[in-house]
């Protein structure tokens, strides 16, 4: 089996632009939940989400290039060129056939659809607004990045809810593994969007908070999901080339698998066993036994049915550390979207470099019964060398993903 | 991977949806007749558009067709691939108990999924001020047709939607074939659906790219496209465990790529570089030399310069002399446009055209065009021997996808 190295990231998520501001601010579970401003939410029960603030695309690219560009385009690229710079590849030096980006989006841009249907609505058939058009299609962000690099080889885009991120990096894997490429840009990306948000306002999916302003924010475990938006990609290749170039090594994707549950639509899988099938699979894929984990990454959104179904899972497959088992929560800190997976394995990949730990919660807090606010352990020294990343979606999809040091 | 090794991959099931065939056997019979399903929309307004017909699905309830009354939760895109996936599995003699024993995968292409649920629940709470019915709002998700039959059917393998515009379903073709190769499952279902909607309906209006009356592919009066429903569902089988079971193989697929543009979000590179790099790329992934390629099935939209670019494109790829002798046709004259779903139901198309040996016409083609100028099959299906076909997919943003098919 050959094995995958991840040499480059980039980061834009409401944790941070770029990847070490991402990195110190995870560090502290510092949150990114905030209160949207940026558009009206009087009539929603709702008014916060993971936001990306401070992000100004002039320094990726210029603004000829991103002048027609959606936000989420605008993120996408600006994590890839950072990813890129990071990872030391040279294009100009490659084949640009051979190389690959792969996206995962939930929604693509939403703002784009709404802003286009209501230029309809309010203007009439020849009053819609023909420069929005294109950029409602999911697949624009990876096209950008593929324009703006001049990257030629194998693009797509998968959505799947949740676990969109993490369908790229299965995908990227398979076209290193049948040497189609020699490294791909895997991303995912969301970008929050009064259209999205009105949405799971109106079929009841949100944690109903609404705050004054950012300092009382404290969403309630188990009362609905926060969304959130943001922007991450990842440099994938062979390990054998990236050693060969000497390249940065943040560490490998030892294996990944996806299963289904059945569910009816806009649900969890009801108890999750297909989620902790893919655990199970994912860890014998690798060869690795449940003891060997020393970082669990969960999907968990604060929604009620996800995390606790996540705990139930993890203490079947756990059931003899469960009384001190601690667990990583990163939605938490920056919501949830389609893209979230490829920001917390950009996570999980900082942490086996630096070989510091990613902040944790007792994964009893995933059962929702806790009156108290949330309480992140910081800063724990315990050293890390396998990490495994749960994501299970709504409609019902489950992904387990194991990553390694070396 | 070893070449001699790698598994075989065989389309064991197939299932159709379209303006001109609400199953395959209806479907084939108007594909080889060149019948033309372009007509008025009944699904929304579409007075005061430059253009206003597409080709729209002509069952007027898709529930009631469908067999159940009762489904919820379900966009009028989700109940055509539903439909088309009932037909697929029935054929593939995959029946629900059978399924579930199975490690199934499903992988889908989509494009505006639910977006015409999403448009009722907009234009109500726009028009009338009012609340919507939050329902409306369920299937928004791309993913949602996937989820649905992966739960309808108890499937719990490998699930994807993949969403590149037109070349959608065409990529999920490859990535079921990837996954069977991989050894990951023994069946992906794969494909993909598309309903009409106000989006792409007011969106390919505003871009000046819909002929008003009907789509003529290669035509020189092309005037654009035709905006088009439908789904196709292909059951990808292991060659091996199709053959166990005894399965009914309809073709085989070869291989497949995918590329981008890198040009431009709706215009292919004005050199088809794009365009006969994926060509190319498919035909080496698949070890397939070019004089062994019997048919074409073009994206031909019908678009001034995708037509061109095709052509030229198909130059570069098999040579002035090869080309010539090579007959290509355009589906889309007869559907329509069918975006996330175009891949799939022109690979359906491709599938029966060799298992039939007859190759489908492009209607709609009077008169030549110097800049296309090759066998586009005009008008009148023609019986010919082929064993491999290809199948291309271009799609916004410079998303190409071929896939190659060889004769079961």
């Amino acid at each position: 089996m050959i094995d995958i190295a991840i040499t480059g990231i980039g980061v834009v998520s409401p944790l941070g632009v770029g990847w070490e501001a991402f990195w110190e601010n995870c560090r502290k579970a510092k949150t990114g939940i905030k209160k949207i401003t940026s558009f009206d939410t009087i009539s929603l029960r709702s008014n916060i989400a993971g936001l990306v603030e401070n992000f100004d695309p002039r320094q990726f690219m210029s603004p000829g290039v991103y002048r027609r560009m959606s936000r989420i385009s605008r993120m996408a690229v600006a994590s890839s060129v950072e990813a890129l710079k990071d990872s030391g590849l040279i294009l100009d030096a490659m084949d640009r056939e051979r190389i690959a980006v792969i996206m995962g989006t939930s929604y693509g841009s939403s703002s784009h659809v709404e802003d286009f249907y209501i230029s309809l609505l309010k203007d009439g058939p020849r009053g819609a607004q023909p420069f929005l058009f294109p950029e409602t299609v999911p697949n624009a962000p990876a096209s950008h990045i593929a324009m703006f690099h001049g990257i030629t080889g194998p693009n797509t885009t998968f959505c799947q809810n949740e676990i969109s991120g993490e369908n790229a990096i299965l995908y990227a894997q398979n076209l290193l593994l049948q040497n189609q490429v020699d490294a791909v840009l895997v991303g995912g990306a969301d970008e929050l969007s009064a259209m999205q948000y009105s949405c799971y306002d109106a079929v009841g999916a949100l944690n109903k908070i609404k705050v004054e302003n950012d300092e009382h924010i404290d969403p309630k475990l188990g009362d609905g999901l926060i969304l959130g938006e943001g922007a991450g990609v990842l440099v994938m290749e062979r390990l054998d080339l990236a050693l060969e170039r000497e390249a940065k090594i943040y560490g490998i994707l030892r294996s990944g698998v996806i299963t289904g549950g059945v569910t009816s639509v806009g649900h969890y899988e009801v108890e999750g066993e297909q989620m902790a099938r893919a655990m199970s699979l994912a860890m014998k894929k690798a060869n690795i036994n449940p003891d060997d984990i020393d970082q669990i990454d969960v999907s968990a959104n604060f929604s009620s049915e996800l995390d606790r179904m996540e705990y139930n899972q993890l203490k079947r497959i756990f059931t003899k550390r469960m009384n001190n088992l601690a667990v990583t929560p990163l939605k938490y800190l920056i919501g949830d979207f389609g893209g979230a997976g490829i920001i917390r394995a950009a996570a999980i990949f900082l942490s086996l470099y630096h070989q510091l730990p990613l902040p944790t919660v007792g994964a009893q807090t995933l059962k929702g019964e806790s009156q108290r606010s949330l309480e992140w352990d910081l800063y724990s020294t315990d050293k890390i060398q396998v990490a495994l990343m749960t994501t299970t979606t709504f409609g019902g999809g489950s992904t387990s993903l194991i990553f390694t040091k070396s | 991977m070893n070449k001699n090794t790698a598994k075989r991959v065989v389309v064991t099931g197939l299932g159709i949806i379209t303006a001109i065939g609400e199953s395959i056997p209806a479907f084939q019979k108007a594909l080889f007749n060149g019948e033309c399903g372009i007509g008025p929309v009944s699904l929304f307004d579409t007075a005061g558009f430059p253009c206003e017909v597409a080709a729209q699905v002509k069952i007027t309830d898709l529930k009631e067709f469908f067999g159940d009354k009762g489904i919820k939760r379900a966009s009028r895109c989700d109940l055509l691939g539903l439909i088309a996936t009932h037909e697929a599995l029935l054929d593939s003699d995959l029946d629900s108990e059978r399924c579930s024993e199975k490690d199934i995968g499903v992988v889908l292409g989509g494009g505006a999924g639910g977006m015409h649920s999403w448009e009722k629940y907009r234009r109500t709470v726009w028009v009338k001020k009012t609340r919507a019915r939050p329902s409306l709002l369920l299937p928004i998700a791309h993913c949602t047709l996937t989820d649905l039959i992966a739960s309808r059917y108890r499937l719990t393998g490998s699930r994807a939607t993949i969403s590149t515009a037109c070349s959608s379903s065409a990529t999920s073709i490859g990535y079921g074939f990837d996954l069977i190769r991989a050894g990951v499952h023994k069946i992906v279902i794969t494909g993909g659906s598309e309903s009409l909607s106000e989006l792409t309906f007011a969106g390919f209006n505003a871009l000046r790219l819909m002929d008003p009356e009907y789509c003529r592919p290669f035509d020189k009066g092309r005037r654009g496209l035709s905006l088009g429903e439908g789904a196709a569902i292909l059951v990808l089988e292991d060659y091996e465990s199709a053959e166990h079971r005894g399965a009914r193989i309809y073709a085989e697929v070869l291989g497949y790529a995918t590329n981008s543009d890198a040009f431009h979000m709706t215009s292919p590179d004005p050199e088809a570089m794009g365009m006969s790099r994926v060509m190319t790329r498919a035909l080496k992934t698949a070890n397939v030399r070019i004089d062994q390629v019997d048919y074409i099935n073009a994206h031909g939209t019908a678009t001034k310069i995708n037509d061109q670019m095709e052509t030229k494109a198909i130059k570069r790829v098999f040579g002035e002399k090869g080309a010539r002798v090579l007959p290509i046709s355009s589906t889309k004259s007869m559907v329509g446009h069918c975006l996330g779903a175009a891949g799939a139901i022109e690979a359906v198309a491709t599938v029966l055209a060799l298992c039939e040996q007859v190759v489908p016409p492009t209607i709609h083609l009077e008169n030549s065009d110097p800049d296309c100028d090759l066998d586009y099959v005009p008008n009148n299906s023609r019986t010919q021997e082929m064993r491999i076909a290809l199948n291309n997919s271009f799609a916004f943003g410079g998303n190409n996808t071929s896939v190659l098919f060889c004769r079961g």
